[in-house]
């Protein structure tokens, strides 16, 4: 299936994706009102986009008590709002941390595409997002991901 | 508690003294007519700092603020101002930076932060929310910028925190101490760090779930989709992406207005090997934005090899980068990244910094400072070893830093020589251009209101050297040729107004002005359907001048007048020896005129008139200037 991927270096951290996220989906500007979430070390310059991925095995839907989680037809996990009650477990299983819960409806944040064209994608300014098929199952983890980069760098050996 | 579009519409106001906090509402006549940002803390500097006020006192107060599109997804980055009165200056002390911190500002609710009193403990203030928090500092005394952040950041359990900090330099009252925010963008300049650490404050900690709502967002995107178009096929577009403002070193040293050895020279026989093209080159990774920015300016270098191998950061910006290498005669890429890291960490404005070392080197190579009085070091042109023990002496005030820990006008005073080759205006440093090149730049160092400094005009487009500017915007061809002293009271006041706007909307410059994104019809339309509020570009002029006379109504009242508002002698005496500006020399007296004229100042005091001030309805402060003493015309 298309899943949303994240080139590292070319990450600028800008966070226009959160913006753009959080207007289309909810016609206010906020970071935590985002799907997509930007995870930075400062220390090393890193940025790194952090976005639900729809795991085949999702952690989360495993975890939530009542089934509130379910997938559709295209194989996105999607939260059925009336049956959640803002536990907030989702949060805490997720391995790449991609869930947060709206800060007055309590209930998860989690990323639609936008309906097969994310417009975070479509407005990147450094072309760090891209939409495509992928065959990969499972996400890298961000601090694999940080690690893989500050090697290449030639910081750590 | 009135909720605004753009605006969250709240001010805390934080006493350190009685641990108390209040939240108050911003009123619609304050946004009106000052905008957001520098606009909202120089009014409040002008109203709540008197005359006299020591800097270091709990009396003095430290704002922060940030503007109406900052939180957005308008592409120009976003900015804050933090202004107090200056210890380094003794007038008005502001200072701006981008990053992350000022958008987190805004969602952790508020538009403008002010900080009162002295608290008796180290303590730092934690906000998110509706909480705000004194929190207890003792375990970060005397640590470092990046060691305070990233403890910060493990006490709150959340790295997404953004932290504004000082570093032990503030702690240890050099007075040109920053505050640093994302670790490496500082508001630097004036010693805003020394005022904060004087407060026993150590940093300023925001995380917030807020949200900026728009009036008009189809309006809204629509100008945010048309200045991103017109962005990315700027030529400025790519050269920026991949240099940042570094790229300015070559540019100066081509134009001969590249400030070598302590402006002895204004070219560099090793420009090349300390440029920003080598910098990409040889050891930049990637590139990093301010928040909501399109174009992603700053940098990510890595030292592979040598000395410092392994050392990595953001940055630097032109201003440090020649601040360590032509300005100091060294010629080592390396070292100055690493004198830049070092600056940073300690929390010690780059510029000043740099312009301190390079006048303790003149003196040095002139013989008039011996190596006994500068502690055994062989201040030498261009020597790294000394260049990295002074910015650490200087950072604990240890020996002769200690000395040139306050700055160069006292440091020329205290030690009784070199007051002639104290490169600065009002007590600010100057920054890494010749003003005798550039001669707007040098009115502009002359006259801004926070001393020395191009920031506060920035008049570009007299380096186009295209009389055809000139003529089409002022009527004046001379006013765009860089050599030229006529028009520039034109051209200058034209580009103050515009970098006030642009402060007070908390853009970046050099996107918004610069780069020409956000002229004032843009400006006032962007500000429009944000905001909700009716905005007119004559009225974005206005604001812009109102702003301007309001901080020269507060310099005048401490005291500065016309004969403050001089380039040191050197620029004024000695022409340019060398370079494409070769034999150029700064004649001041005409410019001046014709800037006062144009302000409509008083040309033989430098004060504004009191008409000037009353069509600018700052009728209140022409009263107050008369029970101060002060005549007007």
């Amino acid at each position: 299936m298309k899943k949303i991927l994240v080139e590292v270096d070319r990450c600028s951290g800008c966070r226009l994706c959160e913006m753009i996220c959080s207007f289309s989906h909810e016609n206010l500007f906020g970071s935590s009102i985002s799907r997509i979430t930007v995870l930075k070390e400062d220390i090393f310059g890193l940025d790194l986009p952090i976005v639900c991925w729809h795991c085949i095995s999702c952690s989360a839907m495993e975890a939530c008590p009542v089934e509130a989680f379910e997938r559709g037809e295209e194989g996105l996990v999607f939260v059925n709002e009336e049956k959640c009650t803002g536990c907030g477990k989702c949060l805490e299983t997720c391995i790449i941390g991609a869930v947060r819960l709206h800060p007055e409806r309590n209930t998860p944040l989690i990323c639609d595409q936008c309906g097969g064209k994310p417009l975070c994608v479509e407005r990147c300014p450094t072309k760090a997002l891209t939409y495509i098929e992928t065959e990969r199952q499972q996400p890298k983890l961000a601090n694999q991901i940080f690690e893989e980069t500050l090697r290449r760098w030639g910081i750590i050996a | 508690m009135p909720k605004y579009y753009g605006y969250v519409g709240r001010i805390l106001r934080i006493n350190l003294t009685k641990n108390q906090v209040k939240i108050q509402p911003i009123e619609k006549s304050l946004i009106t007519r000052f905008l957001g940002g520098r606009g909202f803390n120089s009014k409040r500097i002008y109203d709540e700092i008197p005359k006299g006020v020591d800097p270091l006192s709990p009396q003095n107060k430290l704002m922060f603020a940030t503007g109406p599109l900052v939180g957005t997804a308008f592409p120009l980055g976003a900015r804050f101002n933090v202004t107090a009165k200056s210890p380094l200056t003794g007038i008005l002390g502001d200072s701006n930076a981008g990053g992350h911190f000022a958008a987190e500002m805004k969602f952790a609710g508020c538009d403008q932060i002010i900080l009162e009193g002295k608290s008796r403990n180290q303590v730092y203030i934690s906000i998110e929310d509706q909480e705000i928090q004194t929190k207890d500092a003792e375990h970060l005394v005397g640590k470092d910028v990046y060691e305070t952040t990233e403890t910060i950041r493990k006490d709150l359990g959340d790295r997404k925190v953004q932290v504004a900090t000082i570093g032990p330099a503030a702690e240890n009252n050099v007075l040109y101490a920053g505050i640093f925010a994302n670790l490496a963008r500082p508001a630097a300049r004036t010693g805003m760090g020394t005022v904060m650490a004087s407060k026993n404050l150590k940093a300023v900690a925001l995380k917030g779930t807020g949200s900026i709502k728009i009036a008009d967002p189809r309006r809204f995107w629509k100008i945010v989709e048309e200045t991103e178009e017109e962005t990315y096929v700027h030529p400025q577009y790519w050269p920026r992406r991949v240099m940042g403002t570094t790229r300015i070193l070559m540019l100066a040293d081509k134009l001969g207005i590249l400030p070598t050895r302590h402006f002895t020279s204004a070219t560099f026989e090793h420009a090349a090997k300390v440029s920003g093209e080598r910098l990409a080159r040889e050891y930049n990774v990637k590139n990093r934005a301010c928040f909501s920015c399109i174009v992603p300016c700053s940098r990510v270098y890595v030292i592979r090899e040598g000395e410092y191998a392994g050392l990595c950061g953001e940055g630097p910006e032109y201003e440090a980068l020649s601040s360590f290498t032509a300005r100091v005669g060294n010629s080592d890429l390396s070292l100055a990244l690493k004198a830049v890291d070092l600056a940073n960490r300690l929390g010690l404005d780059a510029i000043t910094t740099g312009e301190c070392i390079a006048w303790a080197m003149e003196l040095y190579e002139k013989g008039e400072l011996t190596r006994k009085e500068a502690d055994g070091l062989e201040l030498r042109w261009g020597n790294g070893e000394a260049i990295l023990t002074l910015i650490k002496k200087i950072a604990c005030r240890e020996g002769f830093g200690d000395l040139i820990a306050d700055g160069v006008r006292r440091a020329s005073e205290k030690l009784g020589k070199g007051k002639r080759i104290a490169l600065h205006v009002k007590g600010l440093e100057i920054i890494q251009a010749d003003p005798r090149g550039l001669k707007g730049y040098g009115l502009g160092y002359a006259i801004a209101s926070r001393g020395a400094d191009h920031l506060r005009s920035e008049p570009f487009i007299e380096l186009s050297d295209d009389p055809e500017k000139g003529m089409e915007m002022f009527g004046i061809p001379e006013a765009t040729l860089r050599l030229a002293h006529k028009g520039k009271g034109k051209l200058v006041r034209y580009f103050e107004n515009w970098c006030a706007i642009v402060d007070s909307l908390e853009v970046c410059k050099n996107l918004a002005e610069n780069m020409e994104l956000l002229p004032f019809k843009r400006a006032a339309e962007i500000a429009e359907a944000t905001t909700g509020f009716h905005f007119t570009e004559e009225a974005m002029f206005e604001i812009g001048e109102r702003i301007i006379n309001l901080e020269r109504a507060y310099l005048v009242r401490e005291g500065i007048r016309r004969n403050d508002d001089y380039l040191p002698a050197r620029f004024l005496k000695e022409p340019i020896p060398d370079g494409n500006s070769k034999g150029a020399i700064f004649e001041i007296e005409p410019m001046l005129n014709e800037y006062y004229a144009e302000r409509g100042w008083d040309s033989k005091t430098g004060i504004p008139k009191a008409e000037k001030l009353r069509k600018l309805n700052l009728a209140y402060i022409i009263e107050d200037l008369k029970e101060n003493g002060i005549k007007m015309k």
